[in-house]
């Protein structure tokens, strides 16, 4: 490869040349002095040590001449290169000016896929790899369980307090909840908002400053039931109080309970979940007083008293600030504080139950970077957008190229005269570079405006709720960096091509290329732009058929049977736990609800139930089959829901053996339930088991009176869980947190009156939304739905480029061989034949690139595996439908270029040659 | 008499009104300015050349290299435009300076 001269050039005043210069200057000076000494009579010698005195140090005059020179060699070297890149990026300027509409296109286009890139980057990178905004978010670690640490491990407040110990500093190890959902009253009606609970050195763990006020604090979280206060985040802050000040000081009421305002944490601190966002933090003192009820697990425990003394309730997740340095002593205290724990509580169970418990160790885990499910929701979804948003930035190159390509051979011309001139070759390269690094930049200048619209519009997309996902994507600097790197990448990479052109440009071809005498294979055929095509083909190929896939991922979900009707179901989700309820008025509550459900017109039947469909919140409990155990290493649990008589109805569930609830199935009754036909078979070991007796414990107080289909009670994509049902007339203590009607015509009217109505039995009943049962299933399906509509338009688009591609390169090899179709047509040819000619050619393209991107399709199949749903990555319909649409696509952009071709005026065409 | 100290800057004028007359080499320049001084400044030759090199970096000088009288590769130095200019700026604002000094010290 040639040196590029502009490197070269650099390197002008190489190293020593400065150096040499100033010793023969000064040398010349002694040697004339001491011959004009000589000439007057003194002997050599002495002339010159004459010569050298009359000079001076000589040794220090040459130090600082030379220093005085490189100075001002680096200078000019600096002032040199800035000029020329100056003038070649004014030239490209100039060039682009000429061509306003080249220019427009090839920036907007740029600007498209820069900014498109930039987009899903930025939510990536904010998503993986942004660390907490905290001081020294690496020294932060949760205490996971070794063999599980990417999940939360759950710790009852009385083993946090014996870990914290055996922590060198206590406070070192903070305590937090799982988020819950809660009711703040800060107008009329109560608001749902996210709430945590946190220990009292939480903050001070986690080093979070305050935007207002003060943060939680250890005298805050001392006593049981005190510590009425609370502190707000910063979004939820601005978003509900304007960031008014005076809001510190005064109350709120959250869940019914008055709550002093104690100040606002740091802007952009959102908890250490990333993409959700809490609202407000409470003490975990507060936990019995405000009715919290979030991620638990209970043994031997009554959770409708105090958590906080009862060691058989888990639901704390414990984080700590240690140094990388006593992270393993640490983490090997609490170990064995926890396995002490264990072996206290399990001195009288069983042996097998006693080693498959004692498998639990603990460990911390650094989590710099916060927890985040979304994390693992959005991973594969958004790595493979970025793959596909990146492919399609690929295929706009080409195109790009193609045009510069085409732009460069038609300036041939010119080329030919600056060579002859005397330009030099790698000057030339240059410019062209610089042409396409300006186009790149300034479509990527374009493109961060494109990004930041990009980046709300995914946010938003992506959200399963009503606002869009709070992830920061504010970091400017990283972004911006991204997009000047992807510029750069870019115009390097568009200006390849036509730099590879230049540079192998000899002067002949130059000029033969410019003269119209009908041309050699290579001068009209492009064969780089051919081959610029045949990859555009092949990557869409890839994105179509990834898109295919995804989409039909999407239908097959949409259209999946979940066992029970999706349309028809209006849900209300209501948090009567909230509201402050005893559990004596719930019976009555109940009824009232359900009869003003009922009364709406349009609804023929209303139901409650604990757990709301596809609403995220379940209950599983441990169950026992007298006579039979499980094969070891089997579950023992399955997830049971209290509902009402009209539940299987008003949801349209299918009974498969047995009967329903009824009004008769009451507290003083016998016990029973209905299980699922997975339930039935996983702990009996077949389908007929109305009338068997199982229970939660030793003694088998639940009756089986019916079996229903199995249901994808959870989420679409989720397979069916083993039910047990319980009718609610048995449970009384039950919080409902969901209220389904069974609507004949339109859902809005009865959507609307659905509120009124729970309104009029309770105005202060916090209702968390009213939604279709089908919208609730689908909001289970964001990603898919993100994954498929998004790989789907990037597939439509990589299509078109590539489409225009093709169309771009035949048309340029027709316009240039117009005397040559114009002597075939002289000689005989029928303008059929010359239309076969043009679009035999294109085929050949076209088919080799579908090759080339069947190909390519074996490896990303590997990776979309994991994202698809009832249709295989490869499946040969959807791969057998892209190659067809890719072919027909580039035959019809391959038709007008052939069409023009036979329609070539014979006589025009030789006369012009 | 004994010999004098050059005052700051004075160099510089000097080597600008000795290329004034044509362009030479260092040495010339050395000559030149012995000669027309009699000798009279105490100034290493050796100091020249970082003059004579500041001097073009500012710009009031340049230099190509070429032989000498005894066929010796050489650096010729001498004035721009710019050189020409800051000779005549210099020379009027020694003259005010010397003309006021004279005036404090001549009898009156």
């Amino acid at each position: 490869m040639r040196r590029i001269p502009g490197i070269r050039r650099v390197f002008r005043h190489e190293r020593g040349r400065v150096e040499r210069d100033v010793d023969v200057e000064l040398q010349f000076h002694i040697d004339a002095r001491t011959d004009d000494l000589v000439r007057l009579g003194l002997g050599r010698d002495e002339a010159r040590r004459a010569a050298l005195a009359e000079f001076g140090d000589v040794k220090r005059y040459e130090t600082e001449t030379m220093r005085i020179d490189r100075g001002y060699a680096r200078t000019t070297r600096i002032k040199e290169l800035l000029w020329s890149v100056w003038f070649d990026f004014a030239y490209a300027l100039r060039g682009l000016r000429r061509s306003p509409g080249f220019a427009a296109a090839a920036v907007f286009t740029l600007a498209l896929g820069i900014g498109a890139n930039t987009a899903v980057w930025t939510i990536l990178d904010a998503l993986m790899r942004q660390p907490l905004p905290i001081d020294r978010p690496n020294e932060l670690h949760a205490v996971r369980r070794t063999d599980q640490p990417n999940e939360d491990y759950l710790n009852s407040f009385q083993r946090f307090q014996r870990l914290q110990a055996v922590m060198p500093d206590p406070q070192q190890l903070a305590a937090m909840s799982a988020f819950g959902r809660m009711y703040a009253t800060t107008g009329d009606q109560p608001e749902p908002v996210l709430a945590q609970l946190v220990s009292g050195n939480w903050f001070r763990t986690l080093r979070v400053g305050a935007s207002a006020g003060r943060l939680i604090d250890l005298d805050d979280d001392r006593v049981l039931d005190a510590g009425a206060v609370t502190v707000l985040s910063d979004a939820y802050w601005s978003r509900r109080f304007g960031r008014d000040p005076r809001i510190v000081g005064t109350t709120i009421r959250v869940n019914g309970i008055p709550l002093r305002v104690i100040g606002v944490g740091q802007p952009g601190f959102q908890g250490l979940t990333v993409g959700s966002s809490v609202d407000l933090w409470v003490p975990l003192s507060m936990q019995h007083a405000l009715r919290y009820i979030g991620n638990y697990s209970a043994h031997n425990a009554d959770t409708e008293k105090a958590w906080a003394p009862q060691d058989g309730i888990q639901w704390l997740i414990l984080v700590a600030r240690v140094q990388e340095a006593s992270a393993a002593r640490i983490a090997g205290a609490l170990d064995r504080q926890v396995r002490g724990d264990l072996e206290q509580q399990l001195a009288t169970a069983d042996s097998v139950d006693r080693a498959y418990q004692l498998r639990e160790h603990v460990t911390l885990q650094p989590i710099p970077r916060g927890v985040s499910p979304l994390r693992e929701q959005f991973k594969d979804p958004l790595r493979v957008l970025m793959a596909s948003v990146g492919l399609v930035l690929l295929i706009a190159c080409g195109n790009l190229a193609g045009l510069l390509l085409a732009r460069s051979s038609a300036r041939s011309h010119e080329v030919a005269v600056r060579i002859s001139l005397g330009a030099r070759r790698g000057r030339l390269v240059r410019q062209v570079l610089t042409e396409s690094l300006t186009i790149a930049l300034l479509g990527g200048a374009l493109g961060v405006v494109v990004a930041r619209w990009g980046t709300a519009m995914l946010l938003r997309v992506a959200s399963s709720g009503a606002r869009p996902i709070p992830l920061d994507v504010s970091n400017d600097v990283r972004v911006i960096g991204f997009a000047l790197l992807v510029s750069v990448g870019t115009g390097l990479l568009v200006g390849a091509f036509p730099a590879m052109r230049v540079s192998r440009y000899g002067l002949y071809d130059a000029f033969r290329g410019a003269g119209r005498v009908m041309g050699g294979r290579s001068s009209h055929r492009l064969p780089l732009g051919r081959l610029l095509v045949m990859s555009q083909i092949a990557l869409s190929l890839v994105l179509v058929v990834t898109a295919g896939v995804f989409v039909r991922t999407l239908r097959n979900l949409l259209v999946i049977d979940p066992g029970y009707e999706r349309e028809h179901v209006v849900v209300a989700r209501l948090d009567i736990r909230a509201a402050g309820y005893d559990s004596a008025a719930l019976p009555a509550l109940y009824e009232r609800l359900l009869g003003a459900a009922a009364a709406i017109p349009g609804v023929r039947s209303a139901s409650l139930s604990l757990n709301s469909l596809a609403g995220g919140g379940t209950r599983t409990s441990g169950f026992v089959v007298p006579g039979r155990t499980l094969p070891p290493g089997e579950s023992s649990t399955a997830q049971e829901n209290y509902v009402t008589p009209d539940y299987f109805s008003t949801i349209g569930m299918t009974m498969v053996a047995g009967r329903g609830f009824t009004r008769a199935d009451g507290v003083g009754a016998p016990k029973v339930a209905i299980v699922s036909e997975s339930m039935a078979r996983h702990f009996f070991g077949t389908d007929r088991v109305v009338g068997a007796r199982f229970g939660y414990d030793a003694p088998p107080d639940l009756e089986i009176v019916g079996v229903v289909k199995d249901a994808r009670v959870n989420a679409l994509r989720e397979a069916a869980p083993r039910l047990v049902l319980r009718p609610l007339a048995q449970g009384p203590r039950e919080f409902v947190t969901s209220l389904e009607v069974r609507v004949a015509g339109p859902l809005e009217p009865v959507t609307a009156a659905l509120r009124s109505a729970i309104h009029q039995v309770d105005p202060m009943l916090p209702l968390r939304d009213i939604t279709p049962l089908s919208d609730l299933l689908e909001r289970g399906l964001t990603s898919e739905r993100l994954v498929a509509r998004l790989a789907g338009s990037f597939g439509v688009l990589a299509l078109l480029l590539a489409a225009i591609g093709l169309y771009g390169v035949m048309g340029y090899s027709v316009s240039r061989r117009t005397n040559e179709m114009g002597v075939r047509l002289a000689l005989g040819a029928s303008p059929g034949g010359v239309r076969l000619l043009v679009l035999r050619e294109s085929l050949m393209t076209s088919a080799a690139g579908v090759v080339l991107g069947l190909a390519l399709l074996l490896p990303v199949q590997g990776v979309t595996g994991r994202l698809v749903y009832g249709v295989s990555p490869r499946d040969p319909v959807t791969v057998a439908l892209g190659t067809a649409l890719m072919l027909a696509v580039t035959a019809v952009a391959a038709f007008v270029p052939a069409w023009r071709a036979s329609r070539i005026d014979p006589v025009d065409a030789i006369r012009s040659a | 008499m004994g010999a004098l100290d050059l005052l700051q800057g004075t160099l510089d004028l000097l080597i600008l009104k000795t290329l004034s007359w044509g362009p030479m080499h260092g040495y010339s320049v050395a000559r030149l300015i012995r000669e027309r001084s009699d000798g009279a400044f105490l100034i290493e030759e050796g100091a020249l050349y970082p003059a004579l090199h500041r001097l073009e970096r500012q710009g009031w000088i340049e230099s190509d290299w070429g032989l000498s009288e005894n066929n010796r590769k050489a650096k010729f130095y001498q004035l721009t435009a710019r050189g020409r200019a800051q000779l005549r700026a210099e020379v009027a604002t020694w003259q005010r300076y010397t003309k006021a000094v004279a005036g404090v010290l001549e009898p009156a």
